[in-house]
């Protein structure tokens, strides 16, 4: 496996790469689907479901400009390119692989059987294409949660590879915590997998699409904060203690306010939900992590005092999101923090949340 | 310092070039009228480099909800990531926060070169 080591007067810096997005072509998967599912794309043209209401509008769609591959390719689809534009230039220790948004398996509208292969084709694809060709990439496994008795065979079945770290789940009109997706967390324990939330399903409000992408990407965080406050909410880590969820381009400045309204609900209303045992706060600290991409420019005091609030330097977790157009440089995205909060948020956030990475020994990798 | 960056009509009108002047990254932007600016190309975000991004317009600002206006093509320089954007004929300004701009350098044309000077 090829690694080139890091350039030279680059300063040093440990990153773990929460949210990084290799790119399948529907023409890619196609070899690693069976009939009838390859049969749909090649003669019946099937694409998913994606639309948003709006263009986004930015300098090149969903993608950074400089992020086109040598050959024009889209962003993302080439691993040599993003070897030399991410890993290598930024000096990346491990990136952990969030999915292409297009084909998405991990989030699909009514046909789940279509999801369910997809995902199949998709994981070993990613297996395959990435995760076996850099020591430095971890993978995530794409299911199709809506089917859970089917996205639990197929977390039984790439589940244990070592390098995949952590099951996706989707965002859409059914939250996590309702017991119909409990099998999937407990085979997720079951593995050592963290659970992720990432929007490859362009999370809608309640209340539908707002009229501008302004408004939608401003408000993704909310779509965030239903999902954890329905984990806690319905006691998924009181009944899953080993299980770790990881909020995804979702930013983290939402957190503490919603820790703290949450602590007051629970106060004031916990005997509705008797099987919840702890504070809110204390659950979030112990279970969810935020990663915090995109993150708003922030001086070191207004970095701190969200920290203050939320009680805990372990919940927050550096994530670049390349190749997409709202990428935060690991260099120039947050304010100088003092070494010990950096390597926690740049690394050791994340290498604690993530059982599967190889973690440190002393100062040795294992 | 004095730097050539290459002949006038490398650049066409509406579009731009990186170059460096010694040691510093430069945009060098040529609008739809011909004209030249130059720019260290490097946003003041997150560092981006702005020569990946785009040059265009802007939509008029208006009172009326709804109205779309497209003004100003290929006058506005636009980071290739997050898309801030920065009015090239207005000494660099970010649209969004006119005190913050680009720092500027002069350019000239001499013997149809185009010319950078610090
Ligand atoms: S780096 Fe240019 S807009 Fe963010």
């Amino acid at each position: 496996m090829a690694q080139k080591s890091i350039k030279k007067g680059k300063k040093q810096r440990r990153i773990i790469d929460t949210d990084i997005h290799e790119r399948a072509t529907y023409a890619e998967l196609v070899p690693y689907l069976d009939n009838p599912w390859r049969r749909y794309i090649t003669d019946n043209h099937w694409i998913q479901e994606k639309h948003m209401p709006y263009t986004q509008p930015t300098v090149a769609g969903v993608d950074r400009a400089d992020a086109v591959t040598p050959d024009g390719g889209a962003a993302g689809t080439d691993l040599a390119f993003m070897q030399e534009q991410l890993l290598d230039a930024e000096g990346h220790e491990y990136g952990i692989l969030t999915g292409a948004l297009d084909p998405s398996p991990s989030s699909m509208h009514g046909w789940y059987e279509m999801g369910a292969a997809l995902a199949t084709a998709y994981n070993n694809w990613q297996i395959e294409n990435w995760l076996e060709k850099d020591d430095r990439l971890y993978g995530s496994v794409h299911i199709a949660a809506q089917d859970p008795q089917q996205a639990v065979r197929e977390i039984e079945r790439v589940g244990s590879h070592p390098k995949m770290v952590q099951i996706l789940l989707p965002i859409d009109t059914r939250s996590w915590g309702d017991p119909y997706y409990h099998p999937i967390f407990e085979a997720a324990e079951r593995h050592n997998l963290s659970i992720g939330m990432h929007h490859n399903e362009p999370p809608t409000h309640f209340g539908g699409w707002p009229r501008y992408f302004i408004e939608w990407h401003t408000m993704l965080p909310t779509a965030h904060m239903i999902e954890v406050s329905n984990m806690v909410f319905n006691g998924v880590f009181d009944k899953f203690p080993g299980l770790s969820l990881i909020m995804i381009e979702g930013g983290f400045t939402h957190a503490p306010h919603l820790m703290k309204k949450m602590d007051q609900q629970y106060k004031e209303l916990r005997h509705e939900i008797p099987w919840v045992k702890r504070m809110p706060s204390r659950i979030m600290q112990e279970h969810v992590r935020f990663t915090t991409q995109p993150v708003e420019e922030m001086t070191e005091k207004e970095f701190m005092q969200y920290m203050d609030q939320m009680g805990s330097e372990d919940m927050v977790c550096f994530a670049t999101d390349y190749p997409h157009w709202d990428y935060d440089s690991p260099l120039e995205a947050l304010p100088k923090l003092g070494e010990t909060l950096e390597e926690k948020i740049y690394a050791e956030n994340a290498r604690a949340s993530y059982p599967k990475l190889p973690q440190m020994q002393g100062s040795v990798l294992t | 310092m004095r730097e050539v960056v290459c002949k006038k009509e490398d650049i066409e009108p509406g579009k731009m070039r990186s170059a460096s002047l010694g040691k510093i990254p430069v945009v060098v932007c040529r609008t739809k009228d011909g004209e030249f600016y130059a720019y260290a190309n490097r946003c003041l975000h997150q560092g981006a480099p702005l020569s990946e991004g785009a040059l265009c317009g802007d939509t008029k600002r208006t009172d009326i909800h709804g109205n779309y206006e497209y003004i100003r093509d290929g006058e506005i320089l636009r980071c290739p990531w997050h898309g801030l954007e920065y009015d090239i004929k207005n000494d660099g300004c970010m649209l969004a926060e006119p005190e913050k701009k680009l720092r500027s350098f002069n350019v000239t044309i001499e013997d149809e070169h185009v010319v950078l000077y610090k």
